[in-house]
């Protein structure tokens, strides 16, 4: 267990600058999550951590000692850290049981003491049963979990997580974040989890990153990501808000020539904004403009309702009506955010 | 379909089961002392010379290549495309060309390298001579399955053993190596197949081995019965030889990725990156560049093994040779119709989508190139009949014409047609051709129109590495072709083993060049696309 501080790291692959200017600090045995969508410089972050990725600026430290700023850089098999990716990378020629003792052969751990620690490891991600198996007899889930098991096995100062629910299959992908939250209360470890799935980021950690650009937006709480997003991007990536351009006139927000009424909690200034507004905060009925429904999908718990708004698709949802394609039907705000325009 | 399938296999029988079945019979030929043969002292010497030069052979080749891919595919090593694209010529050169160039260089008496030094410091001749000449001939074949297995290793894998606390060094052979050393074997297995079933370098380097001791027993007519303890010895080693690579390759295939969201980093090497780029550039010009140079120096200079200035005579004396214009129209001729003929059968075979009709089709390759031209002496003899097709009873004497070469070329080499045809046709998107059917193409219509265009690479392939191969074929030229009537291998044979190495040196550069440009013009192709 240790903390990690990351200090004004850059990262350029050429032209493109795929991380600028992050600087984080996680305290001991705490979760964090960076949260992005793709080419936002979160696997970037997490594998300059891991040392597998040279940074051009910045320091990071872990168990308060620098691994890597300038001149100095620690090789990713002295920093202790373990990592569990995205594609697996469970050796193919070596049995489960052989994959999670490695890194602990690395170390020269007597025998017996090595046996009781692999078998500890299996345990802790429910896979006794298969420790004589080759990889080529699992299944992704399972490979995933010998993954798991290999990064703890040599109790790692932290578990970086880069994408590790990403090639799973739905049912398998709930079952494992379950898996990972058991283990990471039973363990207590310092772990960084990256992703782009907003669940798997809310439900996990402890504080949420959100990155975009190179940049981290906006870090806190999963509940204050979720309800009060700091910027347009956060507030439309966490929970795929729908994000109109347009201009606030008194209590009004106008697009084009539709002008939606404020809720009134909403501190709102006259002139060019962005609204995010989350498909469950709108309401279809009360007094607002009559907009013309595009298309209705039943999704099972409710009903998606798509409407034209201007140059923007608007999405709600609510209960099942009987609304037909080509009717227009009055839309309400039920509540909203506001951000300066972009 | 079936009648088309019942063709081809006619076809497979005729010209390639039935003169392997009339070899096999030869065992049977009565008045025949089997153990007499077989311990008889120069056959064993043989049997010796040929297991020993080729194990040389398929060490050398993977002691090498293995480092060397690992260079070229996992590191930023600098000039990895021309070092790739030098190490992989000798592929596309008969080994007899390089082995010409090594003569040139290190005869303990007149080679180029003891001229430059004392006389005797370089010697070519012998095992050690054989075995290196065919390991760098046989380079290829290690080094591009290496280099495929190499791209086909997640850098993850390699990551995750540093991330568990191992160092560059135990990662390469914990986890790189360990992956990639099942395909490095079979390719050296492949080298041992190549080195066994070679000719010309162990008759030019004078170490008697079976193919040689066939080529003797033949010329000089004792009896073809004779040879068929030979034969029999080749075809066993070759088929244990190809077996093991087979299980090697499949063994070593299912722990690779199968290349879907594959991610491959190269290791930087720091200040490590031009030394060892030196190294791999002088390990190139050794094997490859060097018998290439000597070749060509050997066809400019007067006397051979003297260096005293420099002479077109052999160029002008080659070219203007009536003997030499008939056999390189000959080998042109001979090459593009087997390229030509190889190129449709293979597709037509490919096509039939039965493995069993792909297999034998491919297997003559495997097949020394001495044993199967016995087997087709034997076979389109004249007193040899069988029957084929269905109640035609007909005499086949093929034997002594240019016909049979045309038939043993096609043979030997259907498998570059039927394997590239396989390849391609996996490649195709069968939907295109099933678009074209619902346009309203007829299935001739569609597969002229939707499905060759798609196969245009294979197809390409398929004929130019044919035409290559066959345009200087030494092995099963020189006992098939009829008396008097030479082709550029023969001619080459012939020039260099008896009369005129100058003028071999001619023939060889004339070919290298011709290679070269192939190559180059392919490269400019695929650049384009």
């Amino acid at each position: 267990m240790a903390a990690v501080e990351l200090a004004g790291l850059h990262k350029s692959w050429g032209a493109t600058k795929v991380v600028n200017g992050v600087s984080l600090s996680i305290a001991s045995g705490e979760f964090i999550s960076l949260l992005g969508p793709s080419g936002c410089g979160k696997t970037t972050t997490l594998r300059m951590i891991a040392g597998l990725e040279h940074l051009d600026e910045g320091t990071i430290s872990i168990g308060g000692a620098l691994v890597d700023g300038p001149g100095l850089r620690v090789p990713p098999e002295r920093r202790m850290l373990g990592l569990v990716f995205q594609s697996y990378a469970v050796w193919p020629h070596r049995s489960v049981e052989e994959n999670v003792a490695y890194p602990l052969t690395l170390k020269r751990t007597p025998k017996h003491e090595l046996a009781a620690r692999v078998k500890e490891a299996l345990s802790w991600v429910r896979l006794e049963a298969f420790a004589q198996r080759m990889p080529s007899q699992l299944s992704g889930g399972q490979l995933q979990r010998v993954a798991i098991a290999r990064a703890l096995v040599a109790q790692p100062r932290v578990l970086l997580l880069d994408e590790p629910l990403s090639n799973l299959d739905a049912a398998l992908r709930e079952e494992l974040r379950g898996e990972i939250a058991t283990l990471r209360a039973r363990l207590g470890m310092t772990m960084i989890f990256v992703t782009h799935d907003q669940h798997e980021a809310l439900a996990l950690a402890d504080r949420v990153a959100v990155m975009n650009h190179g940049v981290i937006e906006q870090i806190d709480s999963p509940e204050r990501v979720y309800q009060a997003p700091s910027t347009a991007f956060v507030a439309s990536f966490v929970g795929s808000a729908n994000r109109l351009e347009g201009r606030v006139e008194g209590r009004h927000f106008v697009v084009g020539d539709v002008r939606l009424l404020l809720p009134a909690t909403l501190d709102a200034k006259s002139g060019n904004a962005t609204l995010a507004v989350r498909a469950e905060e709108l309401q279809l009925g009360g007094d607002g403009p009559r907009l013309t429904l595009l298309a209705r999908l039943f999704l099972g718990s409710a009903t998606e309702y798509r409407f034209q708004l201007g140059p923007h698709v608007l999405r709600a949802v609510g209960p099942s009506t009987a609304i037909k394609p080509g009717e227009a039907v009055p839309v309400s705000l039920r509540s909203a955010r506001l951000f300066p325009a972009p | 379909m079936n009648r088309r399938v019942a063709a081809l296999g006619g076809l497979l029988a005729a010209f390639f089961g039935a003169p392997l079945v009339l070899l096999l019979r030869q065992a049977g030929a009565p008045g025949l002392s089997w153990w007499a043969l077989w311990s008889d002292a120069d056959n064993v010497a043989a049997l010796v010379g040929t297991v020993t030069t080729a194990l040389g052979a398929a060490a050398f080749a993977f002691v090498l290549a293995v480092p060397l891919a690992l260079l070229l595919g996992r590191t930023d090593v600098p000039l990895r495309a021309p070092l790739e694209a030098v190490f992989t010529l000798p592929a596309a050169l008969p080994p007899f060309i390089l082995g010409m160039g090594w003569v040139s260089l290190a005869n303990p008496r007149a080679g180029l390298l003891n001229l430059l030094t004392e006389p005797g410091t370089f010697d070519i001749y012998g095992r050690a001579g054989i075995s290196f000449v065919l390991g760098g001939a046989g380079l290829p074949l290690v080094l591009l399955p290496t280099l495929a297995a190499l791209s086909r290793i997640d850098s993850s894998l390699e990551e995750a053993a540093r991330m568990s606390g191992a160092g560059p060094a135990r990662t390469l052979f914990s986890v790189t190596l360990p992956l990639a050393l099942p395909a490095a074997l079979s390719g050296a297995a492949l080298c041992f197949l190549f080195a066994a079933s070679a000719f010309g370098v162990p008759y030019l380097l004078g170490v008697p081995t079976l193919t040689t001791r066939i080529y003797s027993e033949v010329l000089m007519g004792g009896g073809l019965s004779r040879t068929v303890v030979l034969s029999l010895e080749l075809l066993v080693l070759a088929a244990v030889v190809l077996v093991a690579s087979r299980v090697l390759a499949q063994r070593g295939a299912v722990r690779l990725s199968s290349g879907k969201g594959l991610s491959t980093r190269r290791m930087t090497l720091g200040t490590w990156r031009w030394p060892l780029g030196g190294v791999a550039v002088l390990s190139a010009f050794i094997v490859v560049v060097l018998p290439l140079l000597a070749v060509a120096l050997t066809s400019v200079q007067p006397v051979w093994g003297q260096l005293s200035g420099f002479s077109a005579k052999h160029w002008s004396s080659v070219l203007g040779n009536a003997r030499t214009i008939d056999a390189a129209a000959r080998s042109l001729l001979l090459a593009t119709a087997t390229a030509f003929i190889v190129t449709t059968l293979g597709l037509a075979l490919a096509s039939t989508k039965r493995r069993s009709l792909e297999f034998i089709a491919g297997a003559p390759y495997a097949i020394p190139g001495t044993v199967l031209a016995l087997a087709f002496i034997i076979a389109f003899s004249r007193d040899v009949r069988f029957v084929a097709f269905e109640r035609v009873a007909f005499v086949l004497a093929l034997g002594n014409t240019l016909w049979l070469l045309l038939v043993a070329y096609t043979v030997k080499h259907l498998a570059f047609g039927v394997r590239n045809a396989t390849d391609g046709l996996a490649q195709v998107d069968g939907s295109l051709t099933e678009a074209a059917r619902l346009a309203g193409a007829s299935p001739a219509r569609a597969f002229f129109d939707a499905t060759l265009p798609q196969l245009r690479a294979p197809l390409t392939a398929a004929f130019t590495i044919t035409f290559l191969t066959c345009v200087t074929e030494l092995t099963l030229s020189v006992l098939l072709i009829p008396t008097g009537r030479d082709v550029l291998g023969t001619l080459l044979f012939e020039l260099q083993s008896y009369a005129d190495p100058g003028s071999a040196a001619v023939i060889a550069c004339a070919f290298v060049l011709l290679v070269l440009a192939v190559q180059l013009a392919r490269g400019v192709r695929q650049e384009a696309r």
